[in-house]
């Protein structure tokens, strides 16, 4: 744990933050706002103080409440792993800037993140499904698509066929089982 | 019941029997929708000169099922889109519907030839939701098993490498060089590709006398077994040629494509999780980070050639583990049903093609919330549509074969 780390993140990104900073193990946690997305990541990636040059991963999070994107990132001024969890995106309709202006890589891990969670990655010049076929509808990764052996963990919640119940367009429920605290 | 059409009579478009070229859809480069973004109407037009190439997904160099549209003029390939998806199956959510001792044989496949750092990470990550401490013999059995298999994972590197440029001999050699380590593990884990071994607090099995032998034997001539896998190709004119300054990458492009692993410290960045971030016992271990292409950035060559350093220090760090190996218990006592307190984990290891990861969210529950699965190979493969650029669809297969992808991790 970098506990200096966490007093220089407080102390710059004090009008961002949406959260308290936490840590765990060898981790740092940093809240925001979907919103202050590009300026927080701008100054993380560019400011030599904190110079956090390698982007170790790039995931959607659907907490069932709302979507979150979740960027994990390395530097060699900590020996922590940073982790910047973008939040408040509406679960109708989650958008977030894109990274790539910094990391161009970071292009394919929004195409999966969309492919799975259907979050918009504005400003990504190739967003397009990467795994599921171009006309398939649904999201598979967001928490009201369930797999068929996994109604069998609520009762009365039936096997039905994924795809034409969770199209967005056709479905008549859509219910989410499982929710976590933000 | 069908009726066959009188002999000599030509196929009509009205025949449904009959397939005719107008009629495949399925595997035409361009696809039968209209361009859905801007890099997708910028590539899927042609200019003057131009066709698409549709490469895979059946190819054999293209290391799995992977689909590459090329789009060339004349030999040289002025760009390209690989399609992925057909190695697909949601593991992420079969993870999110399997408990935690499950999930070790559910990530195994991901990158199939090292298969134990695809345990790993996830592993690293729920010890860490527990709070779970390894007792140090199981992590230096994970160190000596995991770099046991980095040798045989870039062993199998060289091999592809050369098969892609045309020779067919090494891959023999890496098999045999393979097959020696597989045998090993095989000799603790019970099996001979998919381990299955490590265990959240552990690992599966202590060392056995068959495994312990087999290792003896295989490191009194892993040294020079080395030096002679680098005479058989490096000295060999054509595919040095085929590979110096084809697909350079430098530092500052690496690093802002994402790339980790071997390609990054190929480009000249010294970025290697397991000195960058150390975890396990790796700290206690003496060995180097091979880097090249600091002046300029690296090429195929440098790319090929770091797998071959890198395996020296593996070789090193093998004879540590068992120089230092402690006596004591390889598992924690952990109760049989895992259930974590709600909390966020992330833990990255230093797989054979780069740092991979897992973040795992729990609910408290004995399944993960979330669990995201970053593979290196994934973000190394976008590599290819930057370096293949202006070069002959030939090089397509050794810039590939350098950026050592595997498709098993990249579709997930």
């Amino acid at each position: 744990m970098d506990r200096l780390l966490r007093r220089r993140l407080e102390a710059r990104f004090a009008d961002k933050l949406t959260g308290p900073v936490r840590q765990r193990h060898d981790e740092t946690e940093l809240r925001i706002g979907a919103a202050d997305l590009t300026e927080v990541m701008t100054a993380l990636h560019d400011e030599p103080d904190l110079d956090f040059a390698v982007l170790a991963d790039l995931a959607g999070v659907d907490t069932g409440n709302q979507m979150q994107v979740t960027y994990h990132l390395w530097s060699a001024t900590t020996p922590d792993w940073l982790r910047v969890i973008a939040d408040g995106l509406p679960r109708d309709n989650p958008r977030i800037a894109t990274l790539t202006g910094l990391w161009p890589g970071a292009e394919w891990m929004e195409r999966e993140t969309y492919d799975m969670f259907g979050i918009i990655f504005e400003g990504n010049r190739d967003l397009r499904r990467i795994y599921m076929p171009p006309d398939y509808t649904s999201f598979p990764l967001r928490k009201d698509f369930y797999l068929a052996d996994d109604a069998a963990r609520s009762p009365g919640g039936g096997v039905r066929h994924m795809e034409q119940t969770h199209a967005p367009s056709q479905a008549t429920e859509r219910v989410v089982r499982r929710t976590v605290k933000a | 019941m069908t009726t066959h059409a009188p002999m000599g009579q030509h196929a009509s478009e009205d025949d449904p029997r009959i397939m005719l070229d107008n009629q495949i859809g399925a595997f035409e480069a361009v696809p039968p929708y209209p361009p859905r973004t801007e890099r997708e109407a910028e590539f899927y037009s042609l200019r003057d000169g131009e066709m698409f190439l549709n490469m895979g997904p059946q190819h054999p160099s293209t290391h799995g099922v992977l689909r590459v549209v090329l789009k060339i003029n004349g030999e040289q390939v002025v760009d390209l889109d690989p399609v992925l998806g057909y190695l697909h199956r949601g593991v992420e959510k079969l993870c999110e519907t399997s408990d935690y001792h499950h999930i070790i044989s559910q990530v195994d496949p991901l990158e199939y030839v090292s298969s134990l750092f695809m345990e790993w990470a996830p592993v690293m990550a729920f010890e860490k939701l527990l709070d779970v401490r390894v007792p140090r013999r199981a992590e230096y059995i994970r160190v000596l098993t995991g770099e046991l298999l980095r040798v045989s994972s870039h062993a199998l590197f060289q091999g592809w490498m050369a098969l892609d440029l045309g020779g067919l001999t090494p891959i023999l050699y890496s098999f045999i060089e393979r097959d020696e380590i597989v045998e090993m593990l095989a000799a603790i884990t019970g099996q001979r590709m998919l381990f299955n071994y490590f265990r959240i607090g552990g690992v599966n099995g202590d060392l056995n006398h068959e495994f312990m032998s087999r290792l003896g034997d295989w490191m009194s001539r892993a040294a020079k077994q080395h030096e002679a896998s680098i005479g058989l190709l490096n000295e060999n004119e054509i595919f040095v040629r085929r590979m110096r300054g084809i697909g350079k990458l430098d530092k500052d492009t690496a690093l802002r494509m994402a790339v980790t692993g071997p390609n990054l410290r190929a480009a000249g960045v010294p970025f290697d999780v397991r000195r960058a971030h150390p975890y396990s016992v790796y700290p206690e271990l003496e060995f180097d980070i091979p880097v090249r292409g600091t002046r300029d950035g690296g090429d195929s060559l440098d790319r090929y050639l770091l797998r071959l350093d890198e395996v020296k220090e593996s070789i090193r760090i093998i004879d540590q583990c068992l120089h230092n190996m402690p006596d004591g218990p390889v598992m924690a006592r952990l109760p049989r049903l895992l259930r974590p307190r709600p909390g966020r984990a992330w833990a990255a290891v230093e797989a054979p093609r780069g740092l991979y990861g897992t973040y795992a969210i729990s609910d408290g529950t004995d399944q993960p919330f979330r669990m995201k699965i970053h593979d290196p190979s994934f973000v190394n493969m976008q590599l290819v549509g930057m370096l293949m650029k202006g070069n002959l669809i030939a090089d397509t297969m050794a810039v590939m074969a350098s950026i050592d992808p595997v498709m098993g991790g990249i579709d997930k």
